[in-house]
């Protein structure tokens, strides 16, 4: 074959043809196909939706005939634009845990363009909507880590005020739907501050007589169940979650829980301690558990050692590392604490360790 | 004018590609460096919402994807086919007026990006007038490179030919399916098209470009053979049949079909074949001249990228399957892993492929040597710096999601692995400045060599 002849597309127009056909077979197999099985799916009732109605339900559209969008879809289009999909998922896996119900495929059929999410940074949020107040989600929002120590969210606080509102609507409808239980739709509706009198309304459902031995005993197997992993089987702080915690969990045994009042007690309970991880509890029980919760959590004893006296001689210092120390540990603080009291304390007599012996 | 602006000079649009490839680099590697130093601290551009993370992130993915690799893969495609063919490039003025559509692009597309003017699908978040920018380039491209194919002075076509020539094709339809503006569908299918695109833009277009590139860089600077020409083409025909399906495997627990998911599985495990093919190939091609890795930066280079590629294509196939997903799937890890194939592996590739030919076309040597060894000792420890702290801290939060801790329990643990990878980043950001300032003075400096002296400095020389 002489170099200066031109050669052309002769003998590869099969593989040439090949690569096309291959490509288009492929591209029949994962696109057109799925669209055609899928291009039907129904939105199911979790289905969120994005388009204004008016009262009888008929579509509002503009003057161009384009549908106009509700809050909650002009908070969307602040989601994508803004990028969160970046780093929260929308689909809720079945291996995972506190992110509300699975949701499936009729669920998504308004969701466009998808912001299913393919890297986690932050939680998922499929299910995110009523789980925390409207004011909670616009502070987070502008100053995440005034909320949630720690969190590497960016501060959204270059948003302006109309369109952080849509995206705080935005998320507040993400799989308020699939909140089945009554319930918790009322639960949702007691968010807000200015519903508190419906909080306390609420809480009266099925009260049980707090200063019982048998509410207690109730809610010792509800404290073991939910709190005990921070708080410790006997309420001392020292549970396992307790080590890998920043702020720790609170001792009960602390002589100023027993100034509390039945409803404080409710109150914390329900709705978690802001600036710790204490959840809040009414998202996951009913007020009649919460109160068993409270009647027990009157019963733990106060840590007989801490009397007024002692208190003055404890030193801030000491007093803050003691709710850190493991539980055994706490105990034989106690002892030496009660020694330096009294002047007989010798530190570290005859090998003896910490944790070593008992009382 | 016309002549100034649309040069008919041979190799000019090669150039043209490779240097706006690298002022790219340096604007899209900033972008990421600043979005990943956010990660360790918060706070540093509060308030400005052009710099807020979630805004650069897409400034940076789409920058560095086009504006960096696209361009520099484009740019050495243009000098390897009419090379390969022993020919004239089809048309130097279409491609260096394709160059300018796309300089317009990612410059623009950037600016609107950052300004939250974006389409909210990863990897395709190119507006609409963009999106037709880039298949008017593209189609451009395919059909200037697909005519000098055919105006070729040789009859057989090299493996690498066959590569370009493929992503050349490839790439259109898979841009058009997975952008909205042409192709645009709802809810969940939305999501199995953008996935379809994102990893097949991978797929069909930067790992067909960088192993073409790779197979005409490795034998030329080895001045060695291909080991076996029928496993380079064995190669390429199972990645043309295995890999367009793979994309579903981003939504393996998503409520898609199960057979959609079945299929993503097995094609992507089937992916090892290419690679082990290309790997053997190049491994082989090498064997008994490895030594030529401490004189020949050019093919140091590409056989680090070789390395990368092992790294990032052995994980690939397995991190596809189930049980791997399950754990590994929504972390960091998975930024590692894409990072490895586009940084490690075909950023690699092409900056070999960019120091080696930019000589032949420029007629002019590298302007210092060890500035080039600077770059590379700087690209590599940043970068597996930068690998190894994400896996790390990927790995973490893999265990988190698993045993359901709360994010902010988990979150308080990688810190240190958001530092390192700053670290890593800032390296590589340093190392880009400095291969854009060698190639700025190549580019300037007076020294126009022979073609007998090139030949002879192509291997640089370690003192």
């Amino acid at each position: 074959m002489s170099d200066d002849k031109k050669i052309g597309a002769k003998g590869y127009i099969l593989p040439a043809a090949v690569v096309a056909f291959s490509f288009l077979l492929i591209y029949t197999v994962v696109v057109i196909i799925p669209d055609m099985t899928m291009v039907n799916i129904k939105a199911s009732e979790y289905a969120m939706e994005y388009i204004a109605k008016d009262a009888d339900g008929n579509v509002i559209k503009d003057d161009m005939g384009i549908p106009v969008p509700n809050q909650a879809g002009k908070g969307r289009a602040i989601y994508v634009r803004e990028g969160c999909f970046y780093c929260h998922s929308q689909f809720v896996r079945p291996q995972d845990r506190d992110f509300g119900s699975k949701v499936n495929a009729g669920d998504y059929a308004n969701e466009t363009p998808n912001v299913l999410g393919t890297s986690r940074t932050g939680p998922d949020l499929s299910n995110e909507g009523g789980k925390m107040p409207d004011a909670w989600h616009l502070g987070h929002l502008k100053d995440p880590r005034a909320y949630t120590p720690g969190s590497i969210m960016p501060s959204f606080s270059y948003l302006n005020d109309e369109d952080i509102s849509n995206l705080v609507s935005y998320l507040q409808t993400l799989g308020i739907k699939r909140f089945e239980d009554p319930h918790n739709r009322g639960i949702y509706e007691a968010y807000y501050p200015e519903a508190d009198d419906a909080f306390w309304k609420a809480s009266e459902h099925h009260k049980p007589n707090v200063d019982s031995a048998a509410a207690a005993n109730a809610g010792a197997g509800i404290f073991r169940q939910n709190c005990a992993v921070c708080h410790g089987t006997n309420g001392l702080g020292n549970g396992p979650n307790a080590l890998a915690m920043n702020k720790k969990p609170a001792n009960f045994s602390r002589p100023f829980f027993k100034a509390y009042s039945d409803k404080t007690w409710y109150y914390k309970v329900a709705e978690g301690v802001p600036g710790t991880r204490m959840p809040r509890w009414k998202l996951k029980l009913e007020p009649e558990q919460m109160w068993y919760l409270v009647a027990f959590l009157k019963t733990l004893p106060q840590d007989r050692e801490v009397i007024i006296q002692d208190y003055q001689t404890i030193n801030d210092k000491d007093w803050e590392t003691q709710s850190q120390l493991p539980g055994r540990l706490i105990e034989n603080y106690h002892h030496i604490g009660a020694k330096k009291a009294a002047g007989t304390y010798e530190p570290n007599p005859g090998g003896e360790t910490a944790g070593g012996t008992g009382h | 004018m016309i002549g100034k602006i649309l040069s008919n000079e041979e190799g000019s649009s090669a150039k043209f590609f490779i240097y706006s490839a690298i002022f790219w680099l340096v604007i899209g590697m900033g972008a990421g460096l600043l979005g990943a130093l956010e990660f360790s601290f918060p706070d540093l551009t509060r308030g400005i919402e052009q710099l807020s993370f979630t805004r650069l992130r897409p400034a940076h993915v789409n920058t560095v994807a086009f504006g960096w690799l696209s361009m520099a893969n484009i740019g050495s495609a243009l000098y390897i086919i009419p090379a390969l063919c022993k020919t004239k490039l089809h048309s130097e003025k279409l491609a260096n007026f394709v160059c300018y559509v796309w300089n317009f692009v990612i410059a623009a597309g950037f600016i609107s990006l950052v300004n939250g003017y974006t389409e909210g699908r990863e990897y395709a978040e190119y507006r609409e007038p963009f999106d037709i920018l880039v298949i008017v380039g593209l189609l451009l491209l395919s059909y200037n490179l697909f005519k000098t194919v055919l105006d070729r002075k040789v009859k057989k076509l090299y493996v690498s030919v066959w590569y370009i020539m493929g992503a050349f094709f490839w790439m259109p339809l898979v841009y058009i399916v997975g952008n909205r503006t042409f192709v645009a569908m709802e809810g969940l299918n939305d999501g199995i098209l953008n996935w379809f695109y994102g990893h097949n833009i991978l797929g069909m277009w930067f790992t067909v470009l960088g192993v073409g590139i790779a197979y005409y860089m490795v034998p030329k600077m080895s001045g060695k053979p291909v080991w076996s020409h029928s496993l380079s083409m064995l190669g390429f025909w199972t990645i043309a049949f295995f890999y367009a399906p793979t994309g579903t495997h981003h939504l393996l627990q998503s409520p898609v079909p199960e057979w959609l998911k079945a299929l993503a599985v097995i094609f992507s495990a089937a992916l090892v074949i290419p690679v082990i093919t290309v790997l053997t190939n190049f491994y082989m091609s090498m064997r008994g001249s490895w030594w030529m890795m401490t004189t020949n930066m050019p093919l140091r280079f590409v056989l680090t990228g070789a390395f990368w590629y092992l790294v990032t294509c052995i994980q690939g196939p397995f991190q596809a399957t189930r049980g791997i997903n399950w754990y590994i799937h929504f972390t960091q890890w998975v930024v590692a892993h894409a990072h490895a194939a586009l940084l490690g592996t075909f950023t690699f590739f092409v900056i070999g492929s960019i120091y080696y030919g930019l000589q032949r076309i420029t007629g002019r040597r590298i302007y210092s040597v060890r500035l080039v060894k600077w770059h590379y000792w700087l690209l590599l420890i940043g970068f597996t710096t930068f690998f190894f702290s994400l896996t790390i801290g990927g790995l973490q939060q893999a265990v988190g999601w698993a045993l359901g801790y709360p994010v902010a329990q988990w979150g308080l643990m990688l810190p240190p692995m958001w530092l390192f990878r700053s670290i890593g980043g800032i390296l590589m950001f340093f190392s880009a400045c400095l291969f854009a300032y060698n190639i700025y003075m190549t580019a300037h400096e007076d020294s126009i060599s022979t073609k007998e002296e090139l030949d002879i400095a192509v291997p640089v020389e370690v003192k």
